[in-house]
């Protein structure tokens, strides 16, 4: 059997729900952190074996977490939406070669870095001028300098990270993860107000009782709430996914539906 | 196996630079050697998991019951020979509740029906003595244990050769104690031809008949088992011989070789070191050896 | 040891039939209505909805006589139940209708409204979850979707990802262990915590990840991928009564939530 979902994935995929569940379970249960670290398997079977198979691994992580026996309850089932689409787009980012890895130096290092972090503040200043929170009558826009803070300690990271590593791939890492991350957000933040009310239990219902109390209706400020919380995880994970790619040894990686384009290019 | 050469996908060096090897039916073969020789790629290799299940680029001729594993589909190899690879956890399904059910894993997969299935189960339970471990949960198991399973769910395909890649290697001694006992019980009344790659020369001295030696990916020296271990230059293939050996040429270094006679040394290495009973097990790591 | 092993016949350990009234149904049956009900508590607006679902689901406990296990289930929603009135009831936007004005806050009545509304969709849904999970064996479930065309990786990816979370929770507390061995502070500030996760993360999802080779040839070993549909160790009965009431859940449940969104429900 072979394609995407050949038996080396089938193996691959419940490992990487079980990551999925028990570290999402850590950060929201135990940790209590503004994140949700539950998506690393998702992306890393997207990038390891396409955008279907990462699909179904998100999907089946948060049915198999709100229904099986023992870990089942609170409200992660509904969201099983968001995380398909976070596998289809790890699949297409994997597919378009953003997790290889990318030695450069010199204007091969910077371009893409300049690039990528003029799109993430570019981004963020579309969040930023958004009227839903920046209405004068309510408060000063805490929300709007929030989202430039973390934009820029995105950009840094990012900045940091291909600097010291020399790898260009950096750059395109944190993008992919900004950008899945954003929609992660859009995706998820009606299914949050319509079904839930607007609050998960977790730890970001801080965020979204202090956009509520500016002024934000139900819609937008699980929408603001996504905004701040989605990116940075994902581009954390994004990231985290790409370490652990770079550290396999790409005869291991060259067995899976897209190992050619995991590896760095021999001349 | 005529003449096989292996390179594993992506890299260019042979790991297998032609090996020739021939294992009859009832015939115990042993394979030892130093490390990174290629002795798990010679496993994968003779039971048609590479190139078939990872790949890889195989010259040569390598036959399981006549056909040549190239032109099998992995399902078809793994019915002509059976592998049992070094640690118990990660060849258990994960999805059984039961030891039978997990034993019944294999012969499910090729859609037989029940009354094949249940008799299969059965009669690798009986091979291996473990029909006391069919309601167990097989990740409660101890290690020796679920090695034990482990090797009856490839059993339960009637394979007609049995390729073990250092199958005690990961166990502790008790677990050793009951996987060594159990593979030298198979060997001696199955017919099955049983290619034993292995470390500890000890358990190859109780069942092969024959020892090949393995050094970077050739085969340097090969004869009957008594010879071959005894032979001083297997030191320099960084191979330990067993126990019983070392006993042996240390007592005669001391020029007391007469203290030896009569003792059966084969029979005392696997004697309990306590005299205590086996232990029942302690249930099976969860984690990957460091 | 097995005191009733008949040889010759699947034994009974393995077939495990299922006992009690709700217990035998057909798996997909139970897994239906849970579906049923979820829908019909969040897509029905209102208060009738969740209401009759909460009312169902703890007829079907009774039945089931697993009522008492709902307890933790319900206890474990408490923490989003209290999100929910809090944050609604003080914050609920364009809200005017105040109950009383408690210093700097204002809760209002469409605020209670729709959080006691939210209350009674998550709870519905939690009880029709645990309802769920109570009475049927994940093993159940996977081996009656198999028999009606899930195939054989499906029923794997799902069977075995649920068999190796405990596992990795166990293996997670021994990195947790061993890290705090070596002086690594997993409680405290909530900075410290973060630190601590790195390296819990990093070692579990290295050593789950270098098992996948050997998982893989080993199921190659077993034949895993030979063609054709895998024999049925465990028929699970099922009959027309279910399969109608199965349409029916089905069915009933799109056309309530359809009438509600359309505005054509004539129910509070």
């Amino acid at each position: 059997m072979n394609g995407q979902f050949s038996t080396r994935v089938i193996t691959l995929m419940p490992v990487a729900i079980a990551i999925n569940i028990v570290l999402g379970v850590t950060v929201q249960q135990v940790l209590k952190l503004p994140i949700y670290l539950d998506s690393i398997g998702t992306i890393l079977v997207g990038v390891l074996a396409g955008p279907l198979a990462g699909a179904l691994t998100g999907i089946l992580s948060n049915l198999i977490w709100q229904y099986a026996p023992g870990i089942g309850g609170g409200t992660i089932g509904p969201f099983a939406v968001t995380a398909g689409v976070i596998g289809l787009l790890a699949g297409l980012w994997g597919q378009l070669g953003v997790y290889r890895s990318r030695p450069a130096s010199g204007t091969s290092l910077w371009l893409p870095t300049v690039i990528a972090v003029a799109i993430i503040l570019f981004l963020a200043s579309r969040i930023y001028g958004n009227p839903a929170y920046n209405d004068p009558a309510y408060f000063v826009s805490w929300y709007s300098t929030a989202i430039v803070l973390v934009a820029v300690v995105v950009s840094v990271a990012v900045v940091a990270w291909v600097v010291v590593k020399r790898d260009a791939a950096g750059a395109w890492v944190a993008l992919a993860g900004a950008v899945t991350g954003i929609v992660a957000a859009i995706v998820s933040a009606p299914i949050s107000a319509y079904v839930f009310g607007g609050v998960t239990g977790g730890g970001t219902d801080v965020i979204v009782a202090a956009l509520r109390q500016g002024g934000s209706d139900v819609l937008n400020a699980s929408l603001g709430q996504g905004f701040f919380s989605d990116p940075i995880d994902k581009v954390i994970t994004s990231f985290v996914v790409f370490i652990i790619i770079a550290s396999v040894s790409p005869r291991l990686l060259a067995r899976f539906p897209n190992g050619e384009r995991l590896t760095a290019s021999a001349a | 196996m005529r003449d096989a050469r292996y390179a594993y996908a992506g890299t260019s060096r042979q790991v297998l630079a032609g090996v020739d090897l021939d294992v009859d039916a009832g015939r115990v073969v042993a394979v030892v050697g130093p490390n990174e020789a290629g002795k798990s790629t010679l496993c994968l290799v003779a039971a048609g998991l590479a190139p078939i299940a990872i790949g890889g680029r195989l010259e040569g001729s390598v036959l399981l019951a006549g056909d040549e594993t190239a032109g099998l589909a992995a399902y078809q190899a793994a019915q002509r020979c059976g592998i049992l690879f070094q640690n118990p956890a990660t060849q258990l399904s994960g999805t059984t509740s039961t030891v039978w059910e997990e034993i019944a894993f294999g012969p499910r997969n090729l859609g037989l029906d029940i009354g094949a299935i249940v008799e299969r189960v059965e009669g690798a339970m009986a091979t291996l003595d473990i029909a006391g471990l069919a309601d167990r949960d097989p990740q409660r198991l101890s290690g020796g244990q679920a090695q034990l399973v482990a090797l009856a769910s490839v059993l339960a395909l009637r394979p007609s050769l049995l390729v073990l890649d250092e199958p005690t290697s990961q166990l502790d001694p008790a677990g050793t104690r009951l996987v060594g006992d159990a593979l030298s019980r198979f060997a001696a009344e199955n017919g099955t031809a049983v290619l034993l790659v292995e470390h500890k020369t000890g358990l190859v001295a109780r069942i092969a008949g024959e020892v090949a030696v393995l050094v970077g990916g050739r085969i340097v020296e090969r004869g009957p088992t008594a010879e071959i271990l005894a032979d001083p230059a297997l030191a320099e293939h960084g191979v330990d011989p067993p126990p019983a050996v070392r006993i042996e040429r240390a007592v005669a270094a001391a020029g007391r070789s007469g203290d030896l006679v009569g003792l059966d040394l084969a029979a005392l290495e696997m004697e309990p070191i306590t005299g205590s009973p086996l232990p029942t097990g302690a249930p099976l790591p969860t984690g990957t050896p460091a | 040891m097995i005191d009733a092993h008949r040889p010759g016949v699947v034994p009974d350990f393995v077939l495990r039939p299922p006992t009690g009234s709700y217990h035998a149904l057909n798996p997909s049956t139970k897994l239906v209505l849970a579906f049923a009900e979820a829908a019909v508590a969040f897509g029905v607006r209102g208060w009738t909805g969740p209401l009759v679902v909460i009312a169902i689901v703890v007829a079907t406990a009774m039945t089931a006589r697993v009522g008492r296990s709902l307890v933790p289930f319900a206890l474990a929603v408490i923490p989003l139940v209290a999100s929910i009135l809090l944050v609604n009831t003080f914050l609920f936007p364009g809200a005017t209708d105040v109950i009383a004005r408690i210093g700097p806050l204002a809760p209002t009545w469409t605020g209670l409204e729709a959080a006691l509304q939210a209350t009674l969709r998550v709870a519905a849904f939690a009880l029709s979850v645990a309802v769920f999970a109570l009475t049927t064996p994940t093993d159940d479930l996977l081996a009656d979707m198999e028999r009606r065309g899930l195939g054989r990786r499906g029923v794997f990816v799902i069977g075995a990802a649920i068999g190796m979370i405990p596992r990795m929770v166990e293996r997670a507390s021994e990195i947790t262990d061993s890290q705090r061995a070596r002086g690594l502070d997993t409680e405290g500030s909530r900075w410290r915590r973060i630190r601590g996760v790195v390296p819990l993360a990093a070692p579990m999802i290295i050593g789950a990840l270098s098992e996948v080779e050997e998982r893989t040839m080993a199921l190659e070993a077993r034949a895993f991928s030979a063609p054709g549909r895998r024999t049925i160790l465990r028929p699970l009965p099922d009959s027309t009564g279910q399969r109608t009431a199965r349409w029916a859940a089905g069915v009933g449940a799109i056309v309530l939530v359809a009438a509600s969104i359309a505005g054509i429900l004539p129910v509070p």
